[in-house]
């Protein structure tokens, strides 16, 4: 058995733990700010996961993206909460129980496909250098289009954005 | 336990703590969150399906792309409409959003 083989299912193994303790952390503190950073910790570990998996370009760009989009969104909620510090320890919840029902019944579904379809052997992959050259020129070439997509509909989000944003003039 | 049930199960879990708070949150930045961990958790799985079952197609990885990509715009219109929400009633809190019902 190789090194790869026994530390990978370790480290991807742990940081999974990571990222779930880190997505409960989110909707059980009460303070906002904490939510924030707890989602930036369980992203970033969602991250790692991808590097311990070998993907490490993808790897790279979530811990990257992440920590820019939670750093925008913890500005955010100490804009827009009114309890942002949770000094006041204010409940923001409803329809609790059925939403813990709704988690569990979505979690057991998917474990149960997990675990009773048969995924067939495991390939190796390519060196991520290899990796990475050859997802360039997946973008650059078949899906292409696709990428370009993906880009158009950026700048439209962009512009709805600031459409719905803007304030209204008064006429 | 193989490394891809691992990753799978850990993309179930992500899923469902994602579920329980986008159903259960008050708040629109708080319900926004919840979806992030679902598509968090959905990017778990696409990885994983990729790496251990099919490394040699790379569609597998613009799959993983195209949801940051949605995860970067769900954030971008959610907040605007968060901003333009707030401007109007001066809160977020989806209690009170009824109004949206028409």
């Amino acid at each position: 058995m190789s090194a790869s083989e026994i530390f990978q299912p370790f480290f991807v193994g742990i940081f999974g733990l990571a990222a779930i303790w880190f997505g409960v952390v989110v909707f059980r503190t009460s303070s906002m700010v904490r939510s924030a950073l707890a989602l930036l910790f369980s992203m970033t570990a969602i991250g790692a996961m991808f590097l311990a998996m070998e993907a490490e370009f993808l790897g790279v760009l979530q811990i990257m993206m992440m920590a820019t989009e939670m750093a925008i969104m913890a500005i955010f909620m100490v804009m827009y909460m009114m309890d942002p510090g949770g000094m006041e320890g204010m409940d923001m919840t409803h329809q609790k129980y059925a939403s813990i029902f709704a988690g569990i019944l979505a979690t057991l579904g998917i474990l149960a496909v997990v675990f009773l379809v048969e995924w067939g052997p495991v390939a190796e992959a390519a060196h991520p250098e290899e990796q990475t050259r050859m997802l360039g020129i997946e973008i650059m070439e078949r899906s292409m289009l696709i990428f370009e997509t993906a880009g158009v509909t950026i700048l439209t989000a962009m512009i709805a954005a600031t459409a719905i944003a803007i304030e209204r003039r008064k006429s | 336990m193989t490394t891809l049930m691992a990753a799978l199960v850990v993309g179930a879990i992500l899923f469902g703590i994602g579920l329980y708070g986008a159903l259960s949150q008050t708040n629109l930045v708080m319900i926004m969150m919840g979806v992030e961990l679902m598509l968090g958790a959905a990017m778990v799985n696409l990885v994983a399906f990729w790496r251990f079952l099919h490394p040699e197609i790379y569609a597998g990885q613009m799959f993983v792309l195209i949801v940051m990509t949605v995860m970067a715009l769900e954030m971008a219109v959610g907040f605007a409409i968060a901003t333009g929400r707030f401007r109007a009633k001066g809160s977020v809190e989806m209690e009170e959003a009824g109004d949206l019902r028409g």
